[in-house]
Order: C-alpha cells, then structure tokens, then sequence
C-alpha cells in the first residue's frame, strides 16, 4: 500500500512493517551534468561511464539489504546493460536486474515513461541520478513511491551528493518498509504553473522568470536576464537561484512556505551562489514569504520560465500564467534518516 | 548579448539559404550535372549558422565533407560554390576540387576537407598562428561523431588544450559515421564526454536550435578570445539525406526519419519567429524566394561558366614546383 496524502499535507503509511516490496527502480538520465554551464560555470562533470559506476554500486547496496529485483530504464548509453554485465561478470547476484523495456526516445519523455511503469510494476522506491531537472520529470510519473535522489546534474537542491553504495542500502531499506516512512521520508513542495487557467509543468525547488524569448540552452545563469524567482526552499548550503532566497531569509523542505523575489535595484543585496563557482552580488528590489496555496502571478511579458533551472514555458503578450506553491510534491528519501533509523533498529548488527 | 531582431532574421534567411542551396545540389546531381560526390548539409542547418553567428568576419573555420551549410553560413559565394561543385573554370577551386575541397582563405574559410578529421589540426595550426601574431582571432573547427574516433581528433584538441588555443571543437553529431549508427563506434553517448580527457569543458546541447547552438558557442568564443583555451561543444542533430547523393539509406527506420523531421530546425526556428512578430508569413515567403532567387541566378552562372581547361589540370597542384620541373 503506498502512503496516502492528505490536503494537509500530512502523509500516512503502511505501518504493518512488512518486506512485501522488495523491487527498486533506477533512473539513470544519461544526459545530465552535460548542459553550457559547464562553460559558464563550473558545474560538476560526471561522464556515463561514472554513471554506470554509481549504478552498479547502487545494486550492490540493493542486494545487501535482501532487494529481490531491481529494475533500470533504458537510455542511449545503456547505463543498466553495462552496469548489469560488469557486475555479472565479477558476481553471482541474487537480486534479480533487469532494464525496463520500453521505446525510449532519447529525450527527457523517457525518465516520466519509466517512473509511471516502475509505479505501475509497484516498486517500492525509485533512485534517481541526475539532477534537479532529472527529478522534476521522474517526479510527474513516480506518483506516490519515495524518491532517493542521486545528484550528477550541475545547479543540485533536489539530489544530494551521496555515495551510490549508501543510497543503495538506504534505498533498500526504503522499498522494503523496514522503517516507517513517515519517519524518513518528507513530502516535498512543488510550484505549480497555471497558463491560461491549465496546469502546464511544475517545478520543486524554483521557477526564475527570464527575459529570454528562446528555450535556447535550457540554462540560466545570467543575473541580467531574471525578473523574478518563486522558490519552494532555499537554504545557505543551496547551489542555485534558490540560493538568494536562502542566503538572507532561509526555509527549508519542512516549513510551508516559499520565496518570492523581485530582483533589480532596491535596498537589499544579497552574495548568494548562483551557480557552480559563481558566488556574486544580487540587488533584490522585493522579497516576500509565500504560504502553500499562495499563487504569484507572472506580469513580464514576453518571458520564459525556467523550471528547476531549466528554461521550459514560453509566456507570450497574451498568456495569462501563475506560480502556485503547493505541499503535494513526490515523496523524498532522508538517507540521513533511513540509515539512522535502521542502525538503531539493529539491521546492520548480527 | 542579446540577439537583435535583425540578427535573428539574418540567420534564418542563412538557415534558408543552405537549404535551398543543397535541394538545389539534389537536382543537379539527379539529373547527372554534378561530377563526384556530394554530402549534403540538409537539417543541419542549426549548426552552421547558430555557430558562425557567434563570431566575427576576421574568425576562421574548418569545414568537412559536408561543408557546404559552413561556408554559406561564414558569408562563402554562392555563386563561386556552385561553379566550383559544378566543375567549372569560374568556381572556388577552378573546377578541379569539387563539393570537398572549396575554401576562401579571405573569408576566413580553411577549406572544406575530403578527409573526415581533416580539420582538427588545421584548426589548432589557425589557433596557433592567431595566437602567436597576437590577435583575437578564434577558430570554428567543425566535424562529425564519425570523425571523433580518428586520431587527428586527439592530437588536435590535445595541442589546443595544452597550448591554450582559441579555436572551438564544434562536433555535428549526426548518429551516423556514413552508415554505422553511433552506438555501434564508439562507447560513449556523447561525444562531449571526451572533453574531460583533455581538461577543456564539454557541453552537449541540441543542435536543431539553432539559438541554443549560438548561446554556446558565443560562451565558448569569449573563453577562447579570453585566452581560457578551447571548448567542445556537441550538437545532437541529423542528416536528412543519405551520407552521399546516391546513398541508399538501407541503415535506418522511417520511424527514426520521422521523429527527426519533427525536430527539423528550420520550421522550429520559423514557427518561433511568427510567433514572436520578427517574421510575418509575407515575409518568410518573401525570403524563400530571395534564396531561390540567388541559387537559379548562380546555377544559371555556373551553367554558362566554361570548363576547365585539359592543361590546367597540373596548375596550382604545387606552388613552383612544376614551373620549376617545366624547365
């Protein structure tokens, strides 16, 4: 039974404690960490061959929690192939592994096809790797099943940097309930995009609305171009726009509640990390605290909104678009928690 | 920087340009007129133009076999294209190189290059010299996935790195090395990844948009004209022909056609353009046939040129060296 989610936001579970769901999916987006702010910044370079690495460690994390079945999706670089016969060659695994078959495209439709068929096959967690762009397209087809988000993207709020053999384990102890979700999960915030009274895209931890009129890279980084940023959270260990908002006024995954930020000239300068590497002033003209349910509504026009750092909705003179801050995002795994819960609860000591 | 309204026109007139300039190659070869070879630069136009918008007259690049979307795009003249690939006395090369050898050094144009990874060294070479007279001058060195696995890719981009050269490693990842799909020469996705072995930045972005080509190869030319070095940027693109004119296409599915021409960059870059009132509909149809225009008037020139002459046939091989052996 996969947790319930109320208006409040408050999350149930299955309590019963049991190991039924044993099966673990993983994401692998073969594109991520690749974007121009390898130019403009200083991102992180993960190449797929280090993607496959994180892979197999992830299955060996699997395995020794008692997973039963893993199951990868397909992409370009046949991420899981090559992880899955590396691994075949070198161990006699009893976790079964296997990659999804499915037509993959070889565009970001592929990860939302593959989390919607791991919650359909009823995994009990879904690891991703990638970043926050990565997670926001799982997050559309994951429905309720726990993310455990491994970042090898470059602007990461959502991932975290975590060891793929402890992400793993944790991941594991995750799909086979062996601790109270509610207890190591959190419901994460999403903002939802409202054009034309339709909901088009959502983000989970930012939308910066540009003065671009081109999708064009897909990546931000140019201060000059920003009319206004909505954040779900921002903290001062954030990478990021949602930085700017953390570095003077800081909310975390837990409060219900968001930023909204003008920036351009006003009274307020904040030095925020921008992106990898880019620590630099901002003028902010106007910041306010969002509550879960307010709507921002979005006055520059022509402009595009970048998505978790990503330039996606293209908003023209006559389109009508609103941010919405909602508590019904995808659930989250806390490793921190899950590896503290099954400690305590002696799973590692025989 | 911001592109301008008259520089967005100005390179989807480019982008229109290099299309109805290889339809029109599609015909003449057709109908017999073409002597040897050509590869065609159709549904790749993004690159092209998206790349050689972000430099400066005084730039140069290195094109390939299937050059010619670089060289209309880096101002090359058509007129002199099409007699040079028609074999005529008034083309680039006097007739006597063809589609894979026109070049316009003035114009910043090295050369196409019948050899695939031809161009990595002749860019790093361009990159050294422009570093070494002093100048700002950057170099575009364009190829294919095909062309990453020869070794001239290496010794390239290892010269240019270690030696903090401007030039600009610009990959058109088409899928196909001729007819070999990717996955099936090299183990890696993406050809950007091969950046990491030379401590330069590596970046993949999709080169049927045209803008998001231009957005990075503008950051990667004011790192090089900054003297950081050079960049690898790949672009996910698609031939629409065969390798060659003539080339059967028994390699890969309509299906996978299909999904391409969806993505054909030239409707995707007018469709945006209406949209934003840059273009109205007059006006695309207005620049369509100014590109027709200006191909039926160099096809007509080059079909009225003369041919080469039997005896020119040794000229311009070698510099003096025949003149020298003549005496």
């Amino acid at each position: 039974m996969m947790p319930e989610v109320h208006a409040s936001g408050i999350i149930e579970y299955d309590t019963s404690g049991g190991s039924k769901m044993a099966k673990v999916g993983i994401i692998a987006n073969p594109q991520s960490g690749k974007d121009i702010r390898r130019l403009v910044a200083h991102g992180t370079v993960i190449d797929n061959l280090e993607k496959v690495n994180i892979v197999k460690r992830l299955i060996l994390g699997l395995e020794a929690v008692g997973i039963e079945e893993v199951v990868i999706m397909p992409d370009t670089f046949c991420i899981g192939e090559r992880a899955i016969e590396d691994l075949g060659k070198k161990y006699s695994l009893k976790t079964k592994t296997s990659v999804l078959e499915m037509r993959i495209e070889g565009s970001q439709e592929d990860s939302q096809k593959a989390a919607k068929i791991m919650a359909e096959e009823d995994v009990g967690c879904i690891i991703t790797l990638g970043g926050d762009g990565t997670n926001r397209v799982v997050a559309r087809g994951c429905g309720r099943v726990p993310i455990a988000p491994v970042s090898t993207g470059t602007n990461n709020v959502f991932p975290t940097m975590m060891e793929g053999t402890i992400m793993g384990l944790a991941a594991g102890v995750v799909a086979r309930r062996l601790v109270r979700l509610d207890e190591v999960c959190f419901q994460s915030k999403r903002l939802s995009i409202i054009k034309n009274k339709k909901e088009v895209d959502s983000a989970f931890v930012d939308v910066v609305v540009c003065k671009d009129v081109f999708v064009g890279s897909r990546a931000i980084w140019d201060m000059n171009k920003i009319f206004r940023i909505v954040t779900t959270r921002g903290e001062p260990t954030n990478i990021g726009m949602s930085a700017i908002g953390g570095f003077f006024h800081p909310i975390s995954v837990f409060e219900d509640k968001g930023h909204s930020i003008k920036i351009g000239k006003g009274n307020l300068k904040v030095k925020a990390p921008i992106s990898p590497g880019i620590v630099e002033w901002v003028d902010v003209e106007k910041f306010e605290v969002i509550s879960v349910g307010d709507s921002v509504r979005v006055l520059q026009k022509p402009s595009i909104l970048a998505l978790d750092g990503e330039r996606e909705v293209e908003v023209s003179e006559n389109d009508e678009v609103s941010i919405r801050l909602l508590r019904d995002g995808p659930l989250v795994v806390d490793v921190n928690k899950v590896m503290n819960a099954a400690v305590n609860k002696g799973f590692f000591t025989a | 920087m911001e592109l301008s309204k008259e520089q967005l026109i100005e390179m989807y007139k480019k982008m229109v340009q290099i299309r109805k300039f290889e339809e029109r190659v599609v015909k003449l070869f057709a109908d017999g007129k073409i002597p040897g070879f050509v590869h065609l630069y159709i549904g790749e136009e993004a690159i092209a133009v998206g790349a050689c918008s972000a430099i400066e007259p005084k730039d140069y690049i290195t094109s390939t076999h299937r050059g010619h979307g670089h060289l209309i795009a880096k101002g090359g003249k058509i007129d002199l294209m099409m007699a040079e690939i028609l074999g005529k006395a008034t083309g680039y090369c006097k007739g006597k190189g063809g589609s894979m050898h026109i070049a316009d050094v003035d114009l910043g144009i090295l050369g196409a290059n019948g050899i695939v990874g031809g161009g990595f060294t002749i860019a790093a070479g361009a990159g050294l010299s422009a570093k070494m007279r002093g100048t700002d001058q950057v170099t575009l060195c364009f190829f294919g996935d095909g062309a990453s696995n020869q070794t001239t890719f290496h010794e390239g981009i290892n010269m240019a790195s270690i030696w903090n050269l401007p030039v600009v490693f610009i990959c058109e990842n088409n899928q196909y090395g001729i007819s070999l799909h990717q996955s099936r020469h090299q183990r890696v996705a993406d050809v950007s990844d091969r950046a990491v072995a030379y401590g330069i930045p590596g970046v993949t972005v999709d080169g049927n948009d045209v803008v998001a080509v231009y957005e990075a190869v503008n950051e990667a030319v004011k790192r090089a004209r900054n003297g950081e070095g050079p960049t690898l940027i790949e672009c996910k693109t698609y031939r629409h022909r065969g390798h060659f004119e003539g080339d059967p296409v028994v390699y890969r599915s309509e299906n996978e056609f299909n999904e391409w021409l969806k993505k054909d960059p030239i409707p995707r870059f007018e469709e945006k353009l209406t949209e934003m009132g840059v273009l109205s509909k007059k006006e695309v149809d207005e620049i369509n046939e100014w590109a027709v225009k200006i191909i039926d008037e160099a096809v007509e020139f080059a079909l009225n040129s003369p041919e080469p002459e039997l005896e020119s046939a040794v000229r311009d091989v070698y510099t003096d060296i025949i003149e020298e052996v003549r005496k």
